[in-house]
């Protein structure tokens, strides 16, 4: 026993002491003047800025909750000479990335330069508390200005409520009705996407078919959420009135009842959730669903199993835009007030959505589906330009095709609470496991418990 | 306590050296426990949360935060009760086979005339599923028991079922999964310690016992009882601590949402619930205040009771 | 007549040792069911995994080991010399002074002792989850954020550890023995030190496994503290994987990464449980 102790005492020190000679080291580097940030203000338009000007801070950090604009970043970014780049990331998790990133934002004014946040991610469903917040600032001013090839949601999405843009998307989510082709071949006796267009393009006819789909054995979708952004995306008020009222649109009330219908009915499983395993698999070559809803991101990030080699059924599929235009996601670059590397910032936030040549190898390399209408309308009109996957169809030209529809109205801070609990609590009611005004009672709990101010019916 | 331990007088003062002993203890516990406890403290009396990025309060308002605890929601359901309820049933489910397995256990292991064999091997097993991080334990079982899993494949192959069992969406599996996971993770820890127990008793006390004719009964409720007595309340303690600020089993198992209709919601999970997105400090330091004042009359309750019972 | 009773008895205990095993294996057969979930999963490939359920092993071990140890993002080598620092430091601190604490209200008589004991007792009630907001905030303060010292300091003080020390001495330590030693001229700090501690092996190799496993397995309160990609933990990292994108989601890498995670663990409890077999102290004192 002693002995264990002792050896254990002598590896404690010899780590104690690697350790402190680790956070020593970074020591020096940190003096970078903050004070001069200001002046590199006024040139940075048209500065291609390939080396950050000297005096700027050396620590680049990147905020994230995952490792997917990472892998883009160091391929097809050259960061200047000198300056590192630390990737902060923290899993969204029991929001823990929000919880992290709010922490760091709030001491942002007394941290250390090297230690302020340069550029931080920020998702859909809650980019407004940051974007509407004194935490973010004006990207026009730091040389970000030319907007005419992003689309026009993107820009909105950023922004405050004075039009003030904060941020940028390095991608565009328009999403798709994603189906099987020898499904639909199968129920609507075509596969074609402008047939199968035709015949699902309003909410009564998708229903319909869902029927029809039941009557050959086929589940129309595999998840009992997978038509809420369809409709939530569409909603012409805001889940939170300006007196805090929590209030339910037209559009959530006709999800629920169209959800009602599908899981008494058994159109859907109404025991699976959007990521859940009992709808991925039936992604399957021996799936029994005809549709998925999902933007360009969707294919590589969530379709793994229809990409099997073995079990899979790669070329089966194809995309429409379904009966609602609507968009699922996408990654904002935000920038945060008090960096100390403004020019830097700015220069990645051109480069992912006006250089072409990077929007280019993010739609070729990458199947994403950029921000750039003028790189997406190459790829649109080129006939050769074709998805495998989708058994040749043009997913840009899809895609492009469906932008002029979506909107950006109606978005609150409360959005991310609002979708995700209602779609948690009313999974019960659907799975028949409690009663509707148990479950919706359950969804007012939560929305209090993140928001006390909110006035729940 | 101690009294009995009381030293002789031997002219020399010793007092210096207990404060001496105790000193880094509470200077640590002082630095970086107690001061932001009693922030808590102090939290549950003002109105403290985030809206967003955006700071409300703090403002003093009082016993506020306690009466919205007790007030009943529009269901009439008083939550903290609720979840009170709830704590105490996923509590007694996992900790009474624990704690009774283990004395169980603690005793076959140390019996000579039991002399079990491979000792070594069972008493590194039993231990192991705590080294697992609970989060994957718990991921582990919710793989298994998912309606695609292979507990529903293997029921739906040999037609014992006709539909797949939503295991994890029915109250009483939910509950007992839970319970499970619970008494596997910590029936071999509660082992080790009572195992321990027994060891540092005289063993001159069982001989002498099986001298005077004792058997095994009667030395166990006799002899190995009352002597593992101050173990046996810290086992008992720490389980209903533990019990009660059960957390990251149900957390990770019903993704934080308590399924179904909260009824597995424990009171650390509701408590987390408000340390979330609106870091409501106040309300949050209101379900700690309570949850203190329960565990700390539980503890005394059990801490006298069963130290009374066996101290001669 | 003596001899019957003995064959009675014998057979008694023979039924006792075999309900007694049954039982042993069923326990054993039960824990040891997720472990080999976990080795024939991290044998698996992605492929294999979505296949479904299996409880044969497949060929995929040395590819999976390999994708875990040199993941670009996630250094988990380094991962596992930082936890082991870490776990190593608060299991040897929180011991070490919990018994010294628990000693020094046991032995000594003083005016605070009873007031000591209680407000630690009062204390230990008080869910980890409560205080572990106001310590981000004063850590951030104190802008101890990547830094070791508050996730090894603050286990000097373990009010758990603490307790069972406490109970652990009352029921082994005779007050005759420490003033024995004071007879025999041994200082206090020396009493403890060669005379105390030793009796109290079994303690101490108990709360350390504890307290290192609980280090070793910690989430919340590193993964708030700890972002720089070199002092990062293998709980931290392990829930970074599970986070990474779908495209790159390997399971079978996941798997391989928590077996990888509970291996140390389980060489230090293995090492540790044989000494507190060693380490009974019966017959060293009389009562």
């Amino acid at each position: 026993m002693k002995k264990l102790i002792a050896m254990l005492l002598a590896l404690v020190m010899v780590f104690a002491l690697c350790a402190c000679g680790q956070q020593a080291a970074p020591a020096p580097a940190a003096e970078a003047p903050a004070a001069e940030a200001p002046a590199a203000e006024a040139p940075a338009a048209e500065a291609p800025a390939a080396e950050a000007p000297a005096a700027e801070g050396k620590v680049f950090n990147i905020y994230a909750w995952n490792e997917e604009f990472k892998g883009f970043f160091e391929k097809y970014y050259t960061v200047p000479e000198g300056v590192t780049v630390n990737w902060i990331i923290t899993p969204s998790d029991n929001n823990a990335y929000q919880d992290k990133l709010d922490t760091t934002l709030l001491n942002q004014a007394t941290a250390p330069d090297d230690e302020k946040v340069d550029l931080f991610l920020a998702e859909a469903d809650y980019i407004q508390k940051y974007a509407d917040s004194d935490f973010t600032q004006d990207i026009t001013a730091l040389g970000v200005n030319d907007f005419s090839n992003a689309y026009k949601y993107t820009v909105q999405a950023a922004s405050d409520e004075n039009g003030v843009v904060k941020g940028v998307s390095f991608q565009c989510c328009p999403s798709a009705l994603i189906y099987r082709r020898s499904i639909a071949k199968d129920v609507l006796g075509t596969d074609d996407p402008a047939e199968v267009q035709a015949k699902l393009d309003s909410w009564e006819k998708f229903e319909a078919v869902a029927a029809d789909a039941k009557a050959k054995g086929y589940y129309m979708t595999a998840s009992f959420a997978e038509t809420y952004r369809p409709f939530s995306n569409n909603c012409t008020s805001a889940w939170v009135d300006e007196n805090n009222n929590l209030q339910f649109d037209d559009q959530i009330l006709a999800w629920i009842a169209q959800t009602e219908k599908f899981c008494e009915n058994e159109y859907t499983l109404a025991d699976s959730g959007i990521w859940d395993q009992p709808k991925n698999d039936q992604m399957f070559a021996d799936g029994k669903t005809m549709c998925f809803f999902g933007p360009a991101w969707y294919f590589n990030f969530c379709m793994g199993n229809a990409q099997d080699p073995e079990k899979g059924c790669s070329g089966d599929w194809a995309i429409c835009e379904g009966p609602a235009a609507h968009f699922w996601g996408g990654t904002w670059l935000m920038a945060p007030a008090g960096t100390d590397n403004p020019t830097l910032l700015a220069d990645i936030m051109n480069t992912f959505i006006n250089d072409a040549d990077v929007c280019e190898k993010l739609v070729v390399n990458e199947a994403q589906f950029s921000n750039n209408q003028a790189v997406n309308a190459k790829f649109a009109d080129d006939p050769s330009f074709g998805s495998e996957f989708l058994g040749g169809q043009n997913p840009v030209a899809v895609f492009s095709a469906m932008t002029d529809n979506i909107k950006w109205e109606n978005h609150t801070i409360y959005d991310q609470a609002c979708n995700e609990g209602l779609q948690n609590a009313l999974q019960q009611y659907f799975q028949g496991l409690v009663d509707k005004d148990t479950a919706l009672n359950n969804f007012y709990l939560s929305i209090n418990e993140k928001y006390p101010d909110v006035v729940t019916p | 306590m101690g009294r009995k331990l009381k030293p002789r007088k031997t002219g020399v003062s010793y007092a210096k050296w207990g404060y001496i002993f105790i000193l880094p203890f509470f200077i640590t516990y002082f630095i970086f426990t107690l001061t932001p406890q009693i922030m808590t403290i102090y939290n549950s009396f003002f109105e403290n949360y985030r809206n967003g990025l955006k700071q409300i309060g703090p403002n003093f308002v009082g016993l506020r935060n306690y009466v919205a605890l007790f007030t009943p929601d529009k269901s009439g359901t008083i939550g903290m009760l609720k979840y009170f309820g709830n704590t105490l049933i996923l509590w007694v489910m996992g900790a009474v086979p624990q704690v009774v397995i283990a004395l169980l256990l603690a005793v076959f292991f140390t019996s000579y005339r039991l002399n079990i064999k491979g000792q070594q091997f069972f008493k590194t097993v039993i231990y192991m599923p705590n080294l697992i991080m609970a989060a994957a334990f718990s991921m582990l079982f919710f793989t298994l028991f998912s309606t695609v899993g292979p507990v529903n494949q293997i029921l739906l192959a040999h037609g014992i079922v006709e539909k797949s069992v939503n295991f994890l969406g029915l109250k009483i599996s939910v509950r007992i999964l839970i319970s499970l996971m619970n008494f596997l993770m910590w029936f071999g820890n509660t082992t080790i310690l009572l195992m321990a127990g027994i060891q540092g008793i005289d063993q001159n006390m069982f001989e002498a016992a099986e001298i005077d004719g004792a058997n095994s009964l009667q030395v166990f409720f006799r002899v190995t009882l009352p002597l593992l007595a101050p173990i046996l309340v810290y086992t008992v303690i720490t389980a209903m601590i533990g019990g009660l600020q059960m957390f990251d089993v149900p957390q990770v198992l019903t993704n934080g949402k308590g399924t179904p209709d909260r009824a597995s919601m424990t009171m650390v999970m509701y408590l987390n619930n408000y340390l979330g997105t609106s870091k409501n400090y106040g309300m949050a330091g209101a379900i700690s205040v309570v949850l203190f004042i329960v565990s700390a009359g539980l503890s005394m309750f059990v801490y006298n009771s069963l130290s009374k019972q066996y101290r001669k | 007549m003596k001899n019957a009773e003995n064959t009675k008895g014998r057979i008694l205990m023979i039924v006792a040792r075999v309900v007694v095993y049954a039982i042993l294996i069923f326990l054993a057969v039960l824990c040891l069911f997720s472990f080999y979930m976990l080795i024939i999963n991290a044998t698996r490939s992605n492929a294999q995994l979505q296949a479904g359920f299996t409880l044969m092993p497949k060929n995929n071990f040395f590819v999976n080991l390999k994708n875990a140890w040199t993941d670009a993002s996630i250094n988990i080598p380094r991962g596992m010399l930082n936890s082991f620092f870490i776990a190593t430091c608060s299991a040897v601190l929180t011991t070490y002074f919990s018994a010294l604490t628990a000693y020094g209200i046991h032995v000594y008589n003083f005016k605070l002792k009873r007031a000591a004991f209680l407000f630690i007792m009062a204390v230990m009630m008080i869910p980890p989850q409560v205080s572990a907001v106001g310590f981000i905030q004063l850590v951030y303060k104190f802008h101890l954020t990547n830094n070791y010292i508050p996730l090894i300091i603050p286990s000097i003080a373990a009010p758990v550890v603490f307790f069972y020390m406490k109970q652990y001495l009352e029921s082994v330590l005779p007050m005759e023995m420490v003033e024995a030693a004071r007879v025999d001229g041994s200082g206090e700090f020396r009493t403890f030190n060669t005379i105390v501690l030793p009796i109290m092996k079994p303690a101490i190799a108990v709360q350390m496994i504890f307290s290192f496993v609980s280090s070793w397995n910690n989430y919340f309160i590193p993964a708030l503290l700890l972002d720089k990609a070199e002092m990062k933990t293998v709980p931290i990292m392990v829930a970074q994987l599970r986070s990474a994108d779908y495209s790159k989601f390997d399971m079978g890498k996941v798997y391989m990464f928590i077996l990888l995670a509970i291996l140390p663990v389980l060489v230090v409890y293995i090492f540790l449980s044989k000494s507190i077999i060693k380490g009974v102290t019966a017959g060293s004192v009389k009562g």
